[in-house]
């Protein structure tokens, strides 16, 4: 068969507005996202994991066929983006049918379609017009929404309910496709990054996944910063006073804590880490001249503090684990569990410097160099910082949306069923008169055949009613005058 | 609206037949909390805390699964009767040990794999219950119970402390998308249970169903010997730290495994006596030869004494003994509360087998009991679809509070995607069944891949594919 160029466009559209195009591409999404669990994914894994996991040739082909990245690799996102083809073109096509059917709904039957359909019963009557005036009452009782179709000679009635449901599948999927919309935002336009702050700190450099920095139009300031624990040590509960201060002004404020981030401009930072930044805050000591009363001070590092006019010591080294080797001091670790601080003391007049050491884990007492002054360990404060997470997701209120949409829309499909009743008078086979009541439900036809034995039963009771009543004491009822009796 | 379980003809006299297993299962209910009874006392401490009474409920649901089977077995409808008592006193009992753990944590017990498997299983059970007296599928019990039975086991093996929540778990977030994740689930097991009774009474070939038990429970014992064959027919297990009720831990996320000697080898074995009734199956496949399938049967046999030969012998030996590690000096202690999932297996494996030969017995009597095809059918697809809504809800809830935590609404972590492969399959199964009428068996293999693949998410993931989900 020769292909015309103009049947391209028709065949690609015909076979993705497929059902079955559509089944194969999403069992082709949950083999690549299974794929995508299967592989250690280098967003959100160290390169030491994968080079201890993965041998350099098989990384390099996994790395070749995009598998250490498949939920941002193009092939995937392809597919994603052929399944919202898919999903798009499927309803387009189904769609007008549906509408139609929503639109003008079947309300008259002809006698195809009575003998075709499953659910139905005919119960004789003696007049079409009391007949259709009695399920009309009984409808009503069981709160069925009624109409009356007049066609000429005939009337019948025609009642339905949730004629909703049936549109609700268009709206399932195209939530769906709100949310690919959202998610297709995000991943364009949206950013996220990881912001350290130390108390007092103000940042606006942000460091994206892949190392880049972002800066941003406006500072964040984190005042402070602490951790809760439970009464085992575990943590509890991590917070941060943050501001963000734009142009010098401090333009919002808040307290942030895991599960609830501080919200500006459509950036949002969270609290996501808290610890050591394994820097010295402060060294209190005990400073005690050879003659007189000590007092305690507190010295930053290589922040020079005046003892007495003649005097002056600076904190020139801090480390935080240490171990001794050769005589010389080395550092093993950034735990400050053994730390050693070195002290400078300066005399002016002298002109001469003393070089201190100072063990805590061993002695209070500092030791090295006469210095004039005696210096004894009190306390030390380490520096701890705030680990923000930031980011800026324009799309994530399509997503919300589209899970609002989905969750009515899945409700209405499952739970709402359109059901539909017609009842027409007419004559049957024999020529005798009878009421002819048939009914229909999209789905959960077992719960809709008993409703409709309700309404059947109804009828019957109301027919037996009206027949027992003596017919010169029967209220004529206004509708009675627009039923064209046959 | 459920055509309702006809009594089926009985060959043994029901009288005495009857009551045999009731005052069995009786006398063991009774004998096991007797003894709960008196070691509590003896070991002194209130007698209504919840580790007390998940005991209560686990033996009542043993008893209640062994009553549904022995019913399945012979069809007498008095142990239906007393198995559902039993069900709901251990659902009682399940309810009780809920309450007091939501007490003394002042929480919902919904923040460990421990406490989601407590959910689980009171879901599980209340589920049955309701399948049971609404829909008249009163046979389900002989699938729901074991399930139930296999998962209280396993809780006792996990680790049970009331923890205080880390903070990324005070949310009220986790309340909803931890609820609607144990709802569906445990809708999905149900859908799974009705799936299969569709399949025995569709006609579905004995057969095939020993092919499908013979390759699941060879599959499990593959696994287990695929990641745990040591060299020279060792089998590695965990090693447990008893100070910390924790498993023993080299570096970050690194356990230490200990190797029972020979053990390995017996697990070969018995994974090779699982997997014949497969090879006859296969043969007689093969060579058109149905004699073959009689020795399939057999062999079945053979299976199962081996794999209550493995699980003995993995009970003796692994519980509180001591073994080198190939990675480091000296001797480590094990217990089966740091292999939970090998135990798992393996008990899960007998239970399957067992379902087999209650199926290969008894079938033209089960049939009987079960009601229509059609009604199991539709009642399958009626679970699904009350399982689909939760389940996207499920996802949806987690996915906004991710985005509260994290910092993002997705981030395709292990958990996360498997959840969406989960909501995939399901919708693939409600476009065949909507849109291409499928009914009958393809719909029930389809409700049967969903549940495999609802374990694999719940289980599977948690302890296969760790990522930013860790807490279960």
């Amino acid at each position: 068969m020769a292909l015309s160029l103009s049947s391209i466009p028709k065949r690609i559209h015909k076979t993705l507005a497929n059902l079955r195009t559509g089944v194969v591409l999403l069992i082709l999404v949950v083999i690549a996202s299974a794929t995508g669990t299967f592989i250690l994914q280098r967003p959100v894994t160290d390169a030491d994991r994968l080079s201890q996991a993965y041998s350099p040739n098989v990384l390099r082909w996994l790395d070749r066929f995009m598998l250490t990245d498949v939920f941002h690799a193009w092939w995937f996102l392809a597919l994603l983006g052929l399944v919202s083809l898919s999903i798009v073109l499927v309803s387009i096509d189904r769609f007008p049918n549906a509408w139609r059917f929503y639109a003008r709904p079947y309300r008259k039957t002809d006698s195809h379609f009575r003998s075709s359909l499953q659910t139905k019963v005919e119960l004789p009557i003696t007049n079409s017009a009391e007949g259709l005036n009695a399920a009309e009452r009984a409808l009503k009782k069981l709160c069925w929404p009624i109409e009356r179709i007049a066609d000429g000679k005939q009337t019948s009635l025609y009642s339905e309910r949730h004629r909703v449901s049936v549109m609700a599948v268009y709206v399932i999927h195209a939530s769906l496709l709100l949310i690919f919309a959202g998610g297709i935002i995000d991943g364009l336009f949206g950013y996220s990054g990881y912001l350290m702050l130390q108390k007092g700190q103000t940042g606006n450099i942000i460091e994206t996944r892949t190392g880049a920095k972002k800066i941003l139009p406006f500072g964040v300031t984190c005042y402070e910063a602490g951790q809760e624990n439970y009464a085992d040590g575990s943590p509890k509960k991590w917070w941060s006073k943050l501001a963000v201060v734009q142009d010098g002004k401090e333009v919002q404020a808040k307290e942030i804590v895991v599960n609830d981030p501080l919200v500006y401009h459509g950036l949002r930072f969270y609290q996501a880490s808290y610890g050591m930044t394994g820097n010295l805050d402060g060294l209190e000591v005990m400073a005690t001249p050879e003659s007189g009363a000590g007092r305690e001070v507190t010295l930053r590092i290589n922040e020079p503090f005046e003892l007495d006019p003649n005097t002056s010591v600076t904190l020139a080294e801090f480390i935080p684990d240490f171990f001794v080797r050769d005589k010389q001091i080395f550092k093993r670790s950034d735990n400050p569990e053994n730390p050693a601080f070195r002290l400078q003391v300066m005399n002016k007049t002298t002109g001469k410097e003393a070089k201190l050491w100072l063990f805590p884990a061993y002695s209070d007492a500092a030791q090295g160099q006469k210095s004039g002054y005696g210096f004894a360990f009190r306390n030390m404060q380490m520096g701890y910082f705030t680990g923000l997470e930031v980011s800026h997701e324009p799309g994530q209120w399509l997503v919300w949306a589209g899970c609002i949409l989905m969750g009515v829309g899945l409700f209405v499909a499952f739970y709402m069923v359109h059901m539909r009743l017609w009842i027409v008078a007419l004559p049957d086979a024999k020529g005798k008169l009878i009421l002819w009541i048939g009914g229909q439900a999209n789905k959960n036809e077992d719960r809709f055949e008993e409703k409709f034995n309700d309404v059947v039963e109804g009828i019957r009771t109301e027919l037996e009613r009206a027949s027992t009543v003596p017919r010169a004491a029967r209220k004529i009822e206004p509708e009675l005058t627009l039923v064209a009796v046959k | 609206m459920a055509t309702r379980a006809r009594v089926v003809k009985m060959e043994t006299p029901a009288a005495t037949g009857g009551n045999a297993l009731l005052i069995l299962v009786g006398l063991g209910v009774a004998f096991l909390l007797i003894t709960a009874l008196l070691g509590a006392a003896k070991a002194g401490g209130p007698l209504f805390n919840e580790s007390n009474l998940l005991y209560v409920a686990l033996i009542f649901y043993a008893g209640a699964g062994a009553l549904y089977m022995g019913f399945g077995v012979t069809g007498v409808p008095k142990y239906v009767k007393v198995a559902s008592v039993a069900t709901a006193i251990g659902f009682t009992a399940n309810t009780l040990a809920v309450a007091h753990r939501w007490y003394l944590a002042g929480r919902p017990p919904f923040a460990s794999i421990y406490e989601m498997l407590l959910s689980f299983v009171w879901t599980v059970a209340a589920l049955t219950l309701v399948t049971e007296k609404k829909f008249g599928v009163k046979i389900i019990g002989s699938i729901t119970m074991p399930l139930a039975v296999v998962c209280v086991i396993l809780m006792q093996l996990l680790p049970s402390e009331v923890r205080p929540l880390v903070p990324a778990l005070q949310s009220t977030w986790l309340h909803v998308h931890v609820t609607l994740a144990m709802l569906s689930y445990a809708a999905c097991a149900v859908s799974f249970a009705l799936a299969m009774m569709f399949l025995i009474k569709d006609h579905f070939p004995t057969e095939t169903f020993l092919a499908l038990t013979s390759g699941l429970v060879s599959a499990i014992y593959i696994a287990i010997i695929a990641t745990r064959f040591e060299k020279w027919g060792g089998l590695s297990v965990t090693a447990w730290d008893a100070k910390d009720k924790s498993d023993m831990f080299l570096g970050r996320g690194v356990r230490l495994f200990v190797t029972v000697p020979d053990l390995g080898w017996l697990f070969v074995m018995a994974g090779l006596g699982a997997l014949l009734p497969l090879v006859f199956y296969f043969v007689a496949r093969v060579q058109r030869n149905d004699s073959y399938l009689g020795i399939a049967n057999k062999a079945i046999f053979i299976g199962i004494l081996l794999q209550v030969i493995v699980l003995a012998a993995f009970v003796l030996r692994v519980r509180d003994a001591s073994y080198a590690s190939p990675f480091q000096e000296g001797l480590y202690p094990t217990s089966l509360a740091a292999s939970p999932f090998i135990l798992g297996g393996l008990v899960s494996g007998v239970i399957a087998s067992m379902l087999y030969l209650m199926l290969l017995w008894r079938r033209t009597d089960l049939e009987g009991l079960l009601p229509s095809a059609d009604t199991l059918d539709r009642v399958t697809y009626k679970t699904i679809c009350i399982a689909f809504p939760l389940l996207t809800g499920m996802i949806a809830a987690g996915a906004y509070w991710a985005n509260r935590t994290w910092g993002s609404y997705w981030s395709w972590d292990p958990k996360e995607t498997w959840a969406a492969i989960t909501w995939l399959v399901y919708a693939g199964y409600l476009h065949m069944r909507i849109t291409r009428g499928w009914r009958g068996r393809r719909a029930a293999y389809f409700a049967i891949l969903g549940f495999g693949v609802v374990i694999f998410t719940f289980l599977g993931v948690t302890y296969l594919l760790p990522g930013l989900h860790a807490y279960a």
